[in-house]
């Protein structure tokens, strides 16, 4: 018989009672059959679509490690981000720099990328995060433009033709293997650092201040500080990501990563699956990537992409608002499986 | 006789909260001015803002004249006789006083009768009659207080509710507030008066009632509230065995 | 000096085009606290029904402004009812209405790529490429033909919201909904009207924006960032802060452009829109409002 504690949490301005399951067996194996799955998948080597299954596995890890970071932002300390693409181009673009001007290989850049990404989001949010609600989130987009027309502009990066690398040095057949396992840590990474921050007392920080942030100020939280880390924190994996990622295209131009659909799918997914989650981010990053991937394999890579988004985006923020996993839990039918919380 | 106001077992919250107003009956007669006195919590704000329709009651019944009005919109109450003051300063602040005040009268058609109201209520409030032109925004809090007024007596409520009147202002202020409210029941005004100063409150009221987790605990003729023991130590603030408190 | 004056004039009149675009957008945020991200999305969706209106019909983009105008009013209104009604009073309602505007920027972009694809798309009657000559200095006539449309629209919203009872119900509704809701205002119906409205002024801007400049789907994004600066600027809710914020910032861009090159222009509005939010964040006009 499962035992019930109860622990007393004390947040912001009052006393809330977070009644904790124990980690049930269910929800461990599940966890370790996932890991089994992700990092096993690219050794079974099976006939058919073997890289098109690697690259489909790496989109979805992909989503999943840009969806979970930026709901670190989004959902938790409850500051939308439109904008968040940033950090996913800043990456590319750091390691195709270095690459092309010291010949330093973006495996060995990438974490680099995510740190420089840090960086971006420790200046950018020290702009950004002095403006409240709709003002940051308008400065989020004039942000990820104004990064556009940057790197449109730059010249050493390519502007808008682009940047190109030469094709990864390993066998064709090998060739999206150390791809996918890069994205594949970066989606564990992304999550495991999520998880921490929910349960750590700057994520307690930061649900206080996401719900009022007057009343989390009053009570002797440095909001200013919290929020800057949040955003800061949110780009090391985003950054990672986007040099792996820009390598694996080989070649690709600012409008790739700073187009406005990334950001969209960024905040979709975790809205869909639930803000302020660990789990939510991650099913919905997988369920908007697959619905993509399909559409385009039906009908082809058109416009209607974006209409599918911003459709469900309406109908989810019209009728789901707290996405999957929090209106499971609302209505009190959450799966063991899927609480990581 | 109908009573102007009942209020049968309401109930109301905010949002997804708990109940603020429980289960609570409450008769108004016309004719009367009433003060509605208790704790913060108590439920008094939100009462208010149920009856002149701002939020929606939970259960319960809302009568006026007898008929229910429970859940239609400020709007379509004003239009029954129902006005409203609230809490917050509520002027339009990038309007002048006469603006305010005419804006008071948006629901009535009839020209000539806004400007005959007017210069009723700039009467009243003579020193509004000095700023006529001037910004509401620009007002102090108890000249604010004086534009709210006037802009409800505007509309000839029948029945006028005013929110914590004194809230924020100079006692010498404050009482020219009360004052006034106090005169408004020679104009034939049954007024609905929540206060925190209960002394104040009660003083320029006819009935007392105390109001505490969403119920009534205690009513009666204000005076007699004034006088009562238990509802001294209770909810007046005054120390056992002094004789009176002097007014201020 | 010249020089500087040519651009000055060019500067004034963008600027009275943009103060057009940016009016509906800061009275959908001061009537219904709305941050309209879909703004400029309906306004290229207008300049297409311009730009069919021309190449099919020969119908002159000015005229077109009397049929996007009840169109998009319409439209306005349907939105409204549909989407903001029903988050009205709901906790984070700014937020909300940001996303909700998001994601119908979304649809509405990709519609318009699906039907008529991502190429750059102009109408072209006459006046787009004459100009007048005063002196030493040119005024295209397109753009003082759209200037000239912009007063005419501007001074009708200013004489409806100072004169007429449903445009005194906006102005309260705009500086205090409590308030204008005890004084009877049914501050449901206003503001579906404002809506409305402020979507038929996106769809004048949209007639006006499918000759002065080229246009496609995406282009969108780059519009509302550069409406928000300007709004921003002015103070968010102000329509006296939309035009002086529009005029200033269209100045700013056209010295910038012409100092340092056209790529620089949008660049403007972006760092003017940080400036603003660091340093005075409610704008020139704007109240100071903690969302």
């Amino acid at each position: 018989m499962a035992e019930i504690r109860v622990e007393y949490v004390v947040g912001a301005d009052t006393t809330d009672v977070a009644v904790r399951r124990p980690k049930s067996i269910a929800r461990r194996g599940l966890l370790v059959v996932i890991l089994i799955v992700v990092l096993g998948l690219p050794l079974a080597r099976f006939i058919g679509p073997y890289n098109y299954v690697l690259q489909i596995g790496m989109i979805l890890l992909m989503w999943v490690a840009l969806s979970s970071s930026w709901n670190i932002v989004g959902g938790y300390a409850g500051y939308i981000s439109l904008g968040h693409n940033v950090f996913f181009g800043v990456g590319a673009y750091f390691t195709a720099m270095i690459f092309a001007y010291l010949r330093v290989s973006p495996f060995v850049s990438a974490v680099a990328a995510g740190v420089f990404a840090v960086l971006v989001g420790l200046l950018f949010g020290l702009i950004t995060l002095r403006a409240h609600g709709p003002s940051f989130i308008i400065a989020t987009i004039a942000l990820s433009l104004l990064m556009l027309n940057f790197f449109d502009n730059w010249d050493a990066a390519g502007g808008s033709s682009g940047i190109g690398y030469p094709l990864p040095p390993f066998p064709i057949e090998w060739v999206k293997v150390p791809f996918y396992y890069g994205i594949a840590l970066c989606a564990i990474g992304a999550v495991y650092l999520s998880y921490r921050i929910a349960h750590s007392k700057f994520g307690l920080g930061l649900r206080a201040l996401s719900q009022d942030e007057t009343k989390a100020e009053v009570a002797g939280i440095n909001t200013r500080l919290y929020k800057v880390m949040a955003f800061a924190a949110s780009g090391f994996f985003i950054g990672i990501a986007g040099s792996l990622f820009g390598y694996s295209l080989t070649y690709f131009r600012p409008v790739t990563f700073f187009q406005i659909a990334i950001a969209a799918q960024m905040v979709l997914s975790s809205i869909i699956g639930g803000r302020a989650t660990v789990a939510g981010p991650v099913i919905g990053a997988i369920l908007i990537a697959a619905v993509n991937e399909l559409s385009v394999v039906m009908f082809g890579a058109t416009a209607l992409n974006i209409v599918v988004i911003g459709g469900i985006l309406l109908i989810v923020l019209l009728f789901f608002p707290q996405g999957i996993v929090g209106s499971l839990r609302e209505a009190g039918r959450l799966p063991a499986f899927l609480d990581w919380d | 006789m109908t009573p102007l106001l009942q209020l049968q077992d309401l109930t109301a919250g905010y949002g997804a909260g708990p109940d603020i107003l429980n289960t609570i009956n409450l008769t108004i007669e016309s004719g009367r001015s009433y003060c509605i006195i208790g704790p913060n919590g108590a439920g008094k704000s939100t009462l208010l803002k149920v009856v002149c329709g701002i939020l929606k009651p939970r259960a319960g019944e809302v009568l006026f004249r007898g008929n229910p009005v429970g859940g239609l919109r400020p709007d379509q109450l004003l239009g029954t006789g129902i006005c409203y003051v609230p809490q917050e300063r509520t002027v339009f602040p990038a309007m002048n006083v006469r603006e305010n005040l005419i804006m008071g009268a948006y629901s009535v058609r009839n020209r000539a009768t806004v400007q005959e109201r007017m210069a009723r209520v700039l009467e009243m409030f003579p020193i509004l009659e000095e700023r006529t032109n001037q910004l509401a925004g620009t007002l102090s809090g108890g000249e604010q207080q004086m534009v709210t007024l006037g802009r409800a007596l505007m509309v000839n409520p029948v029945l006028l509710m005013i929110d914590e009147p004194s809230l924020g202002l100079a006692p010498q202020v404050a009482d020219q507030i009360f004052a006034t409210i106090g005169d408004l029941g020679r104009l034939d005004i049954t007024v609905l008066l929540v206060e925190q100063n209960a002394h104040k409150g009660l003083q320029c009221a006819d009935w007392g009632i105390v109001l505490d987790l969403g119920t009534t605990r205690f009513e009666g003729p204000a005076d007699g509230l004034l006088q009562d023991p238990r509802i001294r130590d209770l909810y007046l603030g005054t120390r056992r065995g002094e004789v009176k408190e002097a007014d201020r | 000096m010249t020089d500087f004056m040519q651009v000055l004039i060019l500067g004034l009149l963008l600027g009275g085009v943009y103060a057009l675009m940016a009016s509906g957008l800061t009275l959908l945020f001061g009537v219904m606290r709305v941050v309209n991200l879909a703004h400029a999305a309906f306004m290229i969706l207008a300049a297409y029904i311009a730009f069919f209106a021309f190449e099919l019909l020969g119908v002159d983009p000015l005229l077109s402004i009397l049929i996007a105008m009840p169109i998009m009013f319409v439209l306005g209104i349907v939105i409204y009812a549909l989407l903001f009604r029903r988050i009205e009073g709901t906790p984070r309602y700014v937020e909300m209405t940001v996303l909700l505007t998001f994601g119908l920027a979304l649809v509405v972009e990709g519609m318009l790529t699906f039907f008529f694809t991502g190429i750059f798309r102009s109408t072209g009657p006459s006046y787009a490429r004459q100009s007048f000559f005063f002196g030493e200095f040119f005024v295209p006539k397109g753009q003082l033909l759209a200037l000239g449309v912009s007063i005419a629209l501007l001074s009708a919203l200013w004489a409806f919201l100072t004169f007429t009872k449903p445009g005194t119900a906006v102005r309260a509704t705009m500086q205090n909904r409590t308030a204008a809701e005890i004084v009877g205002v049914n501050v449901r119906r206003i503001s579906a009207m404002s809506f409305g409205i402020g979507m038929a002024l996106a769809g004048a801007a949209g007639s006006l924006l499918s000759f002065l400049f080229p246009f496609f789907p995406s282009r969108h994004w780059q519009w509302v960032a550069i409406l928000l600066s300007l709004i921003v600027l002015g103070g968010m809710g102000s329509l006296k802060g939309a035009v002086i914020g529009a005029l200033i910032l269209a100045v700013a861009s056209a010295l910038m452009t012409h100092r340092f090159g056209p790529s620089w222009s949008p660049i403007t509005f972006y760092v003017a829109l940080f400036l603003v939010l660091m340093v005075r964040p409610q704008g020139l006009f704007g109240k100071v409002v903690r969302i």
